[in-house]
């Protein structure tokens, strides 16, 4: 039952770092497959398209900081507090970085119609970007409450 | 990859489609279009072929009848995988159905009866029963219907055209609602393309109309120059 319990608060540590690894690879695809479908069709302003693709990459950065940030000597007593940060942010990061691609695709989609569009048709993105905050936020506090 | 971001490069590589009447031209040529579509996966590119086989007017044959007509629509129709795809290709084949019984009735056809086919779709056995009612009794399902009854009797085709180019494409921006990097969108891209290539071509008919009787006009001045 003990080594259950441990490998739980192991699973917590690194999960919050493979989930929104796995949330930051499929929201950059799909923003990146956006982003050169736009460069096939305009002439100029590719680098914005570029630029905009790798926003959901940020989702994996709160995942290396909070798993760091769980980085502690995993015993029966703080292995749950870990697992339970850990996969839970996890999985909030990982869904925060997949939509956050697909509202930049659409983004990529509007700005290449109307390039004056630019910062509005990102507010979507950045709103996700703000919960993603949150976990990160919240997750960092709560860490520190984890009994040893 | 989601089957709802299936074609994201695909359908962000296809330039924006402007308001359909105030366009000159198509976004981009029938050549490019195509080069574009040949990303589509082989099922979906089979599905397009056959909604262009059961809607396109100049793959249409008028060297048959009717009945083999609807069969061949329906035969088409039965064929294609994706549903959305299917219901497009219906719903624009009873629209071209109760505007063929505006015309037949109007040309002083009886009722048609039920033993043979003559239109596609579920509306063909409620028009042959409603044949004396001013629009088939369908006005509610088709809101254009009375102005399109209209223009008929006043003898404007161009009119008529216009109004049910724009029933199509008001019909594909209903529908497009929630399709944004899907099959579905590519369809719908693709039929409106088709639309705005439609008008545009009857503007370039009108402009060539225009050049024959000038060419004409002036030639005549020719042929007096030899003659004298």
């Amino acid at each position: 039952m003990n080594e259950l319990v441990i490998a739980l608060g192991w699973t917590g540590m690194f999960g919050a770092l493979a989930l929104s690894a796995i949330g930051s690879i499929m929201g950059c695809a799909i923003a990146g497959q956006a982003a050169i479908g736009a460069m096939v069709d305009t002439e100029s302003g590719q680098g914005r398209y570029l630029g905009v693709s790798v926003m959901p990459s940020t989702g994996v950065i709160y995942g290396i900081v909070i798993m760091f940030t769980l980085q502690r000597e995993v015993t029966a007593g703080s292995a749950p507090g870990i697992f339970g940060i850990g996969l839970l942010a996890g999985i909030a990061l990982l869904y925060a970085s997949v939509l956050q691609g697909r509202a930049c695709a659409s983004a990529i989609q509007a700005m290449k119609v109307k390039p004056e569009i630019f910062g509005l048709s990102l507010a979507p993105a950045a709103i996700v970007e703000g919960f993603s905050v949150f976990v990160f936020v919240f997750a960092l506090v709560l860490a520190g409450n984890i009994p040893a | 990859m989601a089957p709802q971001d299936r074609y994201l490069t695909l359908l962000t590589s296809l330039p924006a489609h402007g308001p359909l009447f105030g366009a000159k031209q198509t976004p981009l040529s029938r050549l490019r279009l195509r080069k574009r579509l040949a990303w589509l996966e082989p099922e979906d590119s089979e599905d397009l072929t056959r909604l262009a086989a059961a809607t396109d007017w100049h793959r249409q044959r008028f060297d048959v009848d009717d009945e083999a007509v609807v069969q061949q629509a329906e035969q088409a129709i039965a064929q294609i995988h994706n549903a959305f795809t299917r219901d497009l290709a219906g719903w624009r084949l009873e629209l071209r159905t109760v505007v063929a019984a505006l015309r037949r009735r109007r040309a002083g056809e009886p009722a048609p009866s039920g033993r043979r086919k003559w239109g596609f779709g579920r509306w063909v056995p409620h028009i042959a029963r409603h044949w004396t009612e001013p629009h088939f009794r369908l006005e509610r399902v088709y809101p254009w219907l009375p102005e399109a009854k209209r223009l008929m009797d006043d003898g404007d085709p161009l009119g008529l055209e216009r109004l049910l180019l724009g029933a199509v494409w008001t019909h594909l921006e209903r529908i497009g609602a929630g399709h944004e990097f899907d099959f579905e969108a590519v369809i719908v891209y693709v039929t409106r393309w088709d639309l705005v290539a439609r008008w545009t071509r009857y503007d370039a008919d009108a402009a060539l109309a225009r050049f024959d009787a000038l060419l004409e006009t002036a030639l005549t001045g020719v042929d007096l120059d030899l003659a004298a």
